[in-house]
């Protein structure tokens, strides 16, 4: 039986409470925002936090807001609510479809997207999405904010730049330039309840309707410790004219990018043969969704 | 057919209210003043032996209550088949899975007694780990019980008609192999139990099971109780499919520790445990060599059989001859032969899950079918039309088809899915399979050798006529039993559902085989119609008395008494009542006798009204041995199509749509049927596409949880047709049947044909994963 362990657990009101709590704690503490992470580490035992310190008063993280073209969402808004937001459906639809692939229903109501970032799992739902939109995220702590991309924010799995006495406010997308589309596909076994066997996003941004390709990202996740960008397939397809020949040969580029493993939820080779599906898939409804953008959103 | 008032409705379920509101107590909700929490010790190791057990740290530890091993809990041995008792409690030599449980421990908390069981030191000697049948049979393998060498647990040999006779006649011969993996229950509530020993040495266990009579019988015979000192009760259960039908040590530990401590005692397993506990579904590897006529004709069939059993035996000779014997049929096969057996292993016990024995065996043989249809250039359907048996045919191991609905459920999916207009004409990527399922509608015989009753049923009617108590010990666990034996109770006695109270689910309310084998509808329902007829004729007999009419004059039903050669002057009875009630509100009034005021007048004229039912079955087919295993008063059977998309750049397969077709002889609650028929497919689907439990090099289970073992979810299930058909059974009760196993059979093997369907390649393991058809279709295009 998996057991709860003993804690404190405190529920501050503002920002500056919670920090300060924190640093208090100095390293003790532990942020809990849905806890459909934390809570299930701390029944197997790999953490142990003395004190949980709830961010669910702090009203400011909770907010989903449009920033120049872009979005800032609150590190507190529930995976539900970035699924189900129509700023967020029509501004970065790609983030909306990376959501409404994590876990169940029952899930993504308590989740957040902080916590989906922090949390560092090699098999998270939105990193994929949010780094191919080049999101930067915002960290506070007592003393010190800093404001970092998440290209430099994942260290390996379950680590990252974070330091305890940090709390992940929001996470702000830039405005995309125009005749740019994207595209998030996970693969799974079951149609909800799945941890990907091999997940990828994938951007790209044309110079015009029929033009070139004048900006690329291709992120691919559970192929690697952390989510990667598919470097020499990104190259590939910069300053090329779109096509299927195109993708495909990207596509085998990405493959020797990733370094998949054999586990339990699938083989290597498989793994690898998914990444040219799914970039091959990824790249054309990007190119499909840019070309048909009348400019403006992603 | 007759008309009904109660039974072949869609009444809504007894426990409806209960269950959506929440107020269902299952036995986690269960607690006791005074009661003591159990935790077990199971073993890390999946074969060693054991040298010492000390439990001195643990019973230290303060707020420690009891710690038992085997030195208490004694040596006697006990299982599912008496030939094969090969369990004990608590390990005293060695341990043959990781999980065998060593010893227990009662507290004054669960944080307690879990950490006393970390305090319980064992050593160990570690033996050689087998875990597959190759290691299990290898030459000079170590025997995990002593008393079988070779680790063979059980082996079966029979031969039906001539085999080898019969090829000689047939212009296609086949040879296919099939294996599904080791499943799990995945119900959702895991075991568990609490146990109340009195001061008057009564022993009270209430425990999430199948069986309230096996495990009562067990508990008694391990911990040398009488019977009649033992009460078992079942709450609400959330699922059981198989796992929950025999008795589980935590249970026998509980009563034993409440025994010893003279608290109750709880017990729960975790979901890990459940997975270590397992019974459920064993992986068979089968072989299959079919001979058929150019016509089309099946002629022979050469089944063989190898079981990855586990550590012990559990159902586990039942499923072996299940393996076998449930072939053939629903095809009309002459020659028939079968070899089977069944091997130890250290990983947890296999035992019985939904389709007894017979899923894998039915998967992979309508594969080959589909196979040989093909190969006829016969469609699959018109194949089977052509082979299967109608009612009053006999099988070749002399099953009994007394009814037998197979065209109708054949015709039924065929229709129901439109086939003629798919079959052949989708494109590529997308296919469409069918095939057929059989099963028993109850074992013919108990676990034990014996002539007991399987069921019995007592209804007392309350003193003012107004409520109708029924008493069964059957076991309601999710299925809808409750709601099926009301309605028999209130149809059989005339009155409506809600006038009766259903108990069920306790040794206190007689004996029970219990829910397993998809016997309660037939064979609890037989004798709860015998209850409600002997309530109603002692009522009827008790108004004849006072009104002078015939016995054989009058009947019950819609809550009124029918008079059938005229109404008689009942005034007097109404008077009576009426006058015994003063100040009530629902006074009986109109032109009809209540159901009320004959019950009234019954118990005012005779005492309580206590009508009684026992049923056994009559006598069954099949002298040869293992005839006990698969006899049964009738057969239920299904056909099924279903549609799929295969994504051929990934391999993932999507279900669309089924069509499923159920003979459940006459479905006395027709949401019900739907229901099971609904269930089956997507636990079918389940072992189809996604469920293997798997184990690392040490026999532990790599994924005993729900996250990684993956059940189907509500998202995966696609919507499904069901087709109900009633080919009324004279052996069941209002022509009743099975439904509960049966209408698993077809889904996997229609799976599988469709699959084929729409990429053309054969896939003989399950689970059909997206990465296994994706290298099948790789492995193909090499070729
Ligand atoms: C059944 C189930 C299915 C799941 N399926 C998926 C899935 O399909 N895809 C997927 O990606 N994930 C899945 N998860 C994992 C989990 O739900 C997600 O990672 C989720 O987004 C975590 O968010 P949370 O708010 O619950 O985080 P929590 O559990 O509360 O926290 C996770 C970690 O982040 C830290 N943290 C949280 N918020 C902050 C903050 N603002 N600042 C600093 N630190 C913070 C916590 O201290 C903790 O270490 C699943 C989990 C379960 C239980």
């Amino acid at each position: 039986m998996l057991l709860l362990p003993k804690f404190d657990y405190e529920e501050p009101k503002s920002l500056p409470e919670a920090l300060a709590m924190l640093s208090e704690l100095k390293g003790n503490g532990k942020v809990i925002a849905g806890g459909t992470d934390l809570l299930v580490n701390m029944k197997k035992g790999t953490v142990r936090p003395a004190c949980l310190v709830s961010l669910k008063k702090v009203e400011a993280l909770r907010e989903i807001s449009g920033e120049d073209g872009g979005l800032s969402v609150g590190s507190h808004v529930t995976i539900s609510e970035i699924a189900d937001s129509d700023r967020v459906a029509s501004t970065f639809p790609v983030l909306a479809r990376s959501a409404s692939c994590l876990g169940s229903p029952l899930i993504r109501n308590r989740a957040t997207i902080g916590g989906n970032i922090v949390t560092a799992r090699p098999a998270a739902d939105l990193p994929p999405a949010l780094l191919v939109l080049g999101a930067r995220v915002e960290l506070r702590g007592k003393d010190k904010d800093r404001t970092v991309s998440l290209d430099g924010f994942f260290t390996g799995p379950g680590t990252s730049v974070i330091e305890t006495r940090e709390v992940l406010t929001r996470i702000v997308i830039p405005s995309p330039p125009p005749f740019t589309g994207a595209d998030y596909i996970k693969l799974g076994h079951r149609a909800a309840l799945e941890i990907a066997i091999v997940a990828v996003s994938s951007r790209l941004t044309l110079d015009k309707p029929d033009g070139v390709i004048v900006d690329a990202r291709v992120i691919l996740s559970s192929v690697a410790p952390t989510a990667i960008h598919a470097v020499s397939a990104e190259k590939a397809l910069m300053g090329q004219r779109p096509s299927e020949d195109l993708f495909a040969k990207a596509a085998l580029l990405a493959v020797g990018d990733s370094s998949p493993i054999t586990d339990i939820r699938g083989g290597a080779e498989y793994r690898r043969d998914m990444v040219n599906t799914l970039v091959k898939r990824t790249l054309l409804k990007a190119f499909n969704d840019a070309r048909d953008m009348k400019g403006g959103n992603a | 057919m007759k008309a009904y008032n109660v039974i072949n409705t869609r009444l809504p379920r007894v426990d409806a209210r209960a269950k959506a509101t929440g107020d269902a107590r299952y036995t986690a909700d269960l607690s006791m003043p005074n009661m003591l929490y159990g935790a077990m010790l199971q073993s890390p190791l999946a074969h060693a032996k054991i040298l010492n057990i000390d439990v001195t740290a643990a019973k230290k530890l303060p707020g420690v209550r009891d710690v038992v091993t085997w030195k208490e809990a004694g040596l006697v041995k006990y299982g599912v088949s008496p030939a094969r008792y090969d369990e004990q409690v608590f390990c005293s030599d060695k341990v043959r899975y990781v999980g065998d449980e060593i010893a227990a421990v009662a507290a004054v908390d669960l944080e307690t007694a879990m950490e006393a069981v970390s305090l319980i030191k064992v050593d160990y000697e570690e033996l050689p780990v087998l875990l597959d049948i190759e290691s299990a049979m290898a030459e000079g393998a170590i025997a995990i019980h002593e008393d079988f060498p070779g680790n063979v647990s059980a082996e079966v040999h029979q031969e039906f008609g001539n085999f080898e006779e019969a090829l000689k006649e047939c212009d296609i011969v086949r040879t296919d192999r099939f294996t599904n993996k080791r499943q799990d229950g995945g119900f959702l509530e895991p075991q568990a139990c609490l146990a109340q020993y009195d001061l008057n040495g009564n022993l009270t266990l209430w425990s999430s099971t199948q069986s309230v009579h096996y495990v009562q019988r067990s508990i008694a015979m391990v911990l040398g109780l009488p019977v009649g000192k033992v009460r078992v009760v079942k709450p609400y259960v959330g699922g059981g499919f198989g796992p929950k039908a025999a008795v589980n040590a935590m249970e026998i530990a509980a009563c034993l520790m409440s025994k010893r401590t003279g608290r109750p005692v709880k017990m729960l397993f975790s979901r890990e445990q459940v997975f270590l506990h397992s019974r459920a579904r064993h992986q068979f590897f089968h072989e299959f060599t079919t001979g058929v006529k150019k016509d089309g004709t099946i002629m022979a069939l050469h089944n063989t059989c190898y079981l990855d059993g586990g550590a012990y035996s559990s159902f586990g000779i039942a499923t072996i001859y299940y393996a076998g014997s449930l072939l053939g049929a629903p095809y009309r096969l002459p020659n028939m032969k079968y070899d089977g057996y069944r091997i130890y292993t250290n990983k947890p016990t296999c035992g019985a899950q939904r389709g007894h024995g017979g899923v894998a065996a039915r998967a992979g043989w309508e594969q080959q079918l589909d196979t040989i249809a093909a190969e006829l250039n016969m469609d699959p359907v018109e194949f089977r039309l052509k082979n299967m048996m109608k009612t009053g045919d006999v099988t070749c191991n002399d099953f009994n088809m007394s009814s037998l609905g197979m065209q109708e459920c054949l015709e039924g999916v065929r229709d129901g899915s439109n086939w003629a207009a798919k079959k052949g004409k989708l494109p590529r990527g997308k296919g469409i399979g069918v095939a057929c399922g059989f099963f028993v509608s109850g074992a013919g015989y108990p676990i034990y050798r014996s002539e007991t009753f399987h069921s019995t049923a007592t209804i007392r009617l309350t003193e003012d006529g107004g409520g109708v108590n029924l008493y069964t010990a059957s076991a309601e666990i999710g299925q809808g039993s409750d709601t099926i034996l009301g309605q028999i109770a209130a149809e059989a006695l005339g009155v409506s559902l809600d006038d009766v109270m259903v108990h069920s689910g306790d040794t206190d309310f007689g004996v029970d085989l219990g829910a397993y084998s998809s016997r309660q509808t037939l064979m609890s329902g037989h004798a709860v119609k015998m209850a409600a007829e002997d309530t109603k004729r002692q009522v009827l007999e008790a108004l004849s008395e006072q009104l002078g009419v015939t016995v054989g004059d009058m009947d019950i039903a819609g809550g009124v008494v029918i008079f059938k050669k005229g109404k008689p002057d009942f005034s007097r009875l109404r008077t009576l009542y009426i006058k015994e009630h003063r100040g009530w509100e629902d006074q009986p009034s109109g032109a009809e006798l209540t159901f009320r005021e004959a019950a009234r007048v019954a118990f005012i004229t005779r005492g309580v009204i206590i009508g009684n039912g026992a049923y056994k079955p009559g006598e069954l087919g099949g002298k040869y041995k293992g005839a006990a295993v698969g006899t049964s008063p009738a057969y239920g059977c299904s056909a099924q199509v279903v549609e799929v998309t295969v994504d051929e750049q990934t391999g993932k397969v999507t279900i669309d749509a089924m069509t499923d077709a159920h003979d459940c002889g006459f479905a006395i609650n027709r949401t019900n049927v739907e229901g099971q028929m609904q269930g089956s497919l997507s636990m079918g689907l389940g072992e189809a596409l996604f469920e293997e439990v798997r184990f690392d090099a040490k026999g532990r289970v790599a994924n005993a949880s729900l996250g990684e073992y993956r059940i189907p979810t509500a998202l995966d299930m696609p919507n499904v047709k069901t087709v109900i058909i009633e080919s009324d059974e004279p052996n069941g009760p209002f022509g009743a049947k099975e439904v509960g196993e049966g209408a698993i059979m077809p889904t996997i093997p229609a799976i599988l044909n469709a699959i084929y369907d729409a990429v053309g390649v054969r896939i003989n393991e399950l689970p059909v994963t997206s990465e296994r058809l994706f290298a099948a279709m790789k492995e193909k295009q090499k070729k």
